[in-house]
């Protein structure tokens, strides 16, 4: 068939216009640098949006990676687990009820603005005033305000005497730009979506948002806290996977640079021995726990919280379910990591059935012919949690040796919250991904109405300790109150901690220069880190 | 008249659709397990921040009220402020939409164009090798579960032969018009994995109605005729075949929709579907209810389309 002359020149016409339409239709590459900079590209994979881009009110893992790199902490924290200088050189307590910072005096805004006492100053205070949902707001309990001296010193009021509340702020909290969230209103309520573009202080700021996709960030010039004073690549995106299984294959077909969440350990060594592809080791910060609920009559007996600790095989979990990646506590939440705290007196409790069956009868429990006692516990988890569902399994069977009946009742992470909040379990199972601070860790823990005191317990003793500890700006003193409280917990089964998990993150073998800090949510995608690495030549 | 009856009707039975649907999933959401400030908030929140959140979120008044006030604001056209994000609904779902519409549509041309001829041929070899083949392959495509075939796909083609990438719509910094393939590029293996729900259904409807439309009486009459059969199949029996595979395209519609949500969460796809999976996780009511409306308005708006259509094509459909 013969096309009219007339008609294939309109079609080539047609053909050309819309193809010049869908060309400027599409994303225009970006004006080239003039600085001589690198302009290589950090790919970093994540499983999750960024659903808030307001660091005060951001909770998930991608919040927090994405606006750590744009709103600087004043504090970081070493693989000692102690307290490092970021924003701020100096900190400490002026007397009781007053504790300071001392800043950086060159830091700026993105925007040119400099990042002064006055921000940081601002940051506190309207996170006290406005109550964000984030964790930063609920480390101001005994907070009351905060003031700039001059440019580079803030000082902060407490309501009573806390010896923990100036490394806890300044670990937790970002500081944000006053300029820029201060006419906004509440911080509460500020989404900080970039309607008018985002300004940062950190070494790069986002630029693009692709929801469900990418997030990219374009490097920042001037980044003080890096070696050079500059980020080394020029972007960093963040891609957005389903599951760290697609990260990892992300990683391995070359797609993405860095994995940013921690690998399950199962993949650890598989990884490890695939071609391309570094592991680097974190340091914990958490524990994985079981608390019993003393509001259930059987749970408040003693006897009955030893038997349950006495039926787990400790050693068994940590080598098979964690694949030895599992480090022992000695059953305390004062973890090694944190040297100072870490007392070695504490030991694993000891898995022995019989030892539990005899405290079991010790408790006035008569076992059946069958060898069960009459007595059964609901054991909670998040099915979103595998490490945890597969150690419950085991619980619950090593319970069954020794004659206790444990149900497990795994559920959806919004229904287990549910659960958790109502008190509604008889154990609880889960875990904690930061607990830096032993003395908030308590209070939180165990003291009467903390927010996850799960056990219930109201023990005056161990109240005493952890409000002396909190008041006590003698380390020596605080450190040797805190072992003391870790005793009790240890010795009335308050809580049952299983193991503290080093983390492993993967990256690809043609990047180098990560510096890996404690916890899931710094890792090697910390600020620092992640300005700092670069890729590998030849 | 009739025909304007006919519109009017159908139009009246979407918006009762819509309003049941939107009614069901609010009394729904509101009845999962799990409180929303829970969801988004830290483990040292205290009671007062949680108060402030269920005012902020309106979650304080009662459950009729809350019914009411959202009714009142859909009938304005405002889909609320998401819970976790703290923007409009609107934006979310914009922002989102445009993945999806790609993908479904795509999906829908992939079956129509592999569905047809597939059903086409089975039909004209009826009880031959090729319709045994078809039939297998439409029964067992059916049976497929969405993100299994996604992993396979993605197993195969993105790790094993590294033809296509393993997720995303598009590869970041690429730019201009090479933009668009890198779109294409990354469509391909969503779109088939979601293809495939459909297929089989509508490859075997295809070849069930072409076998009975060649058994009438105008078919033979063409053959009488001398006419090559080619030519009454493809032009005679398949235009009359093709009435029930309309309407099911238009039925199917549900199910595809339903299927993105799980393709663009295995495949890491920035649709509305992954923006649901993310919602139901931090229990975000508003999104949620904004996303199921829009996938609710696309599922009636289809089937009305579809019934208007066919009341177009088919005379005797205008009265029923």
């Amino acid at each position: 068939m013969r096309i009219p002359a007339r008609t294939r020149t309109v079609a080539v016409a047609l053909a050309a216009t819309a193809a010049l339409a869908l060309s400027a239709c599409a994303p225009q590459a970006p004006e080239e640098g003039e600085n001589g900079a690198s302009d290589v590209t950090l790919t970093i994979a994540t499983t999750t949006d960024v659903v808030n881009y307001n660091p005060l009110v951001g909770n998930s893992r991608s919040d927090y990676w994405v606006t750590n790199l744009m709103y600087p902490h004043l504090l970081t924290i070493g693989d000692d687990g102690s307290k490092a200088a970021e924003l701020a050189t100096d900190w400490g307590y002026v007397d009781d009820t007053t504790g300071f910072y001392e800043i950086r005096d060159d830091m700026t805004w993105s925007d040119g603005e400099a990042l002064d006492a006055e921000d940081v100053a601002y940051t506190m205070n309207a996170v006290k005033r406005d109550a964000p949902a984030g964790t930063f707001y609920g480390q101001l309990a005994n907070f009351e305000s905060a003031e700039a001296v001059d440019d580079t010193r803030v000082e902060i009021t407490l309501t009573q005497p806390d010896s923990s509340i100036v490394e806890e702020i300044g670990f937790w909290g970002n500081v944000v730009p006053q300029h820029v969230f201060e006419p906004a209103g509440s911080v509460a309520e500020f989404a900080n979506d970039g309607a008018d573009g985002w300004v940062s202080a950190g070494p790069y700021l986002l630029t693009d948002v692709q929801a469900g996709q990418s997030y990219t960030m374009e490097r920042v010039d001037d980044y003080p806290l890096v070696e050079g004073g500059q980020p080394v690549s020029a972007q960093v995106v963040f891609r957005v996977y389903p599951d760290v299984n697609t990260e990892i294959l992300a990683l391995q077909s070359g797609e993405v640079d860095v994995i940013a969440n921690s690998l399950p350990p199962a993949q650890v060594e598989t990884l490890r021995n695939s071609p391309g592809i570094e592991v680097a080791e974190v340091t914990g910060l958490g524990y994985s726990h079981m608390v019993y609920n003393m509001d259930n009559p059987d749970l408040a007996k003693l006897e009955v919280r030893q038997a349950l600790a006495q039926t787990v095989d400790y050693d068994a979990i940590r080598d098979v379910v964690l694949q030895g990646q599992g480090v022992s506590t000695g059953s305390s939440p004062l973890m090694p990591v944190l040297a100072d705290y870490y007392d070695d007196s504490i030991t694993d409790y000891e898995y022995d059935p019989d030892a539990a069956r005899a405290l079991m009868e010790e408790a006035g429990y008569q076992a059946s012919a069958d060898g069960a006692f009459p007595v059964s516990f609901r054991l909670i988890y998040s099915l979103q949690d595998p490490v945890t569902s597969q150690w419950a399994q085991l619980v619950q069977e090593q319970a069954a040796e020794a004659g206790i009946t444990i149900e497990l009742a795994g559920a959806e992470r919004n229904t287990y919250l549910a659960q958790t909040d109502a008190g509604d379990y008889d154990i609880y199972a889960g875990n904690f991904a930061i607990m830096d601070d032993p003395v908030t860790n308590f209070t939180l823990s165990y003291l009467p109405g903390g927010a996850i005191n799960y056990t219930h317990v109201d023990d005056p003793e161990l109240t005493e300790l952890v409000q002396r500890a909190a008041v006590s700006f003698d380390e020596e003193e605080k450190i040797g109150i805190m072992r003391e409280a870790a005793q009790i917990v240890h010795e009335q089964v308050y809580d049952n901690v299983m193991y503290t998990q080093n983390l492993y993150v993967a990256h690809s073998d043609q990047w180098d220069g990560f510096v890996s800090k404690p916890s899931e949510l710094l890792s090697i995608v910390n600020p620092v880190s992640i300005a700092g690495a670069f890729p590998v030549e030849g | 008249m009739p025909a304007l009856s006919f519109a009017l009707r159908r139009v009246l039975r979407g918006i009762v659709t819509i309003w049941f649907a939107v009614t069901v999933t609010f009394l729904l959401l509101r009845l999962l397990p799990g409180d929303p400030a829970l969801a988004v908030a830290s483990t040292n929140m205290t009671e007062e921040t949680r108060q402030a959140l269920l005012v902020q979120y309106g979650l304080d008044q009662p459950l009729p009220v809350q019914y009411v006030l959202y009714l009142g604001q859909l009938l304005q056209g405002n889909l609320g402020v998401s819970f976790t994000q703290s923007v409009p609904v609107v934006d979310v779902l914009l922002a989102r939409l445009p993945w999806t519409l790609l993908l479904t549509f795509a999906a829908l041309a992939i079956t129509i164009v592999v569905g047809v001829p597939l059903g086409v041929l089975a039909a004209s070899r009826r009880g031959g090798a090729l319709d045994r083949a078809v039939q297998i392959v439409g029964v067992t495509a059916q049976s497929l579960f969405v993100p299994s075939v996604g992993i396979v796909l993605l197993l195969v083609f993105g790790l094993g032969l590294r033809l296509l990438p393993i997720g995303g719509a598009y590869e970041d910094g690429v730019y201009g018009f090479a933009w668009y393939g890198s779109v294409l590029q990354h469509l391909i293996l969503p779109a088939v994995s979601l293809a495939l729900i459909q297929l089989g259904a509508f490859a075997l409807t295809m070849r069930a109605t072409l076998i009975d439309a060649l058994g009438d009486d105008y078919v033979t009459l063409a053959k009488a005729n001398g006419l090559p059969y080619r030519r009454i199949l493809w032009k005679h029996a398949l235009r009359n075949a093709l009435l029930p595979a309309t309407t099911l395209i238009g039925l199917q519609l549900g199910f595809v929709v339903g299927g993105a949500v799980l393709t663009e969460t295995v495949f890491a796809y920035p649709g509305i579907g992954r923006g649901i999976y993310e919602a139901v996780t931090q229990l975000d009511f508003p999104v949620l209810q904004g996303a199921f409306l829009l996938l609710a308005v696309t599922v009636v708006l289809a089937n009305m389309l579809t019934d208007l259509v066919y009341g177009l094509l088919d005379p005797r459909v205008k009265t029923a």
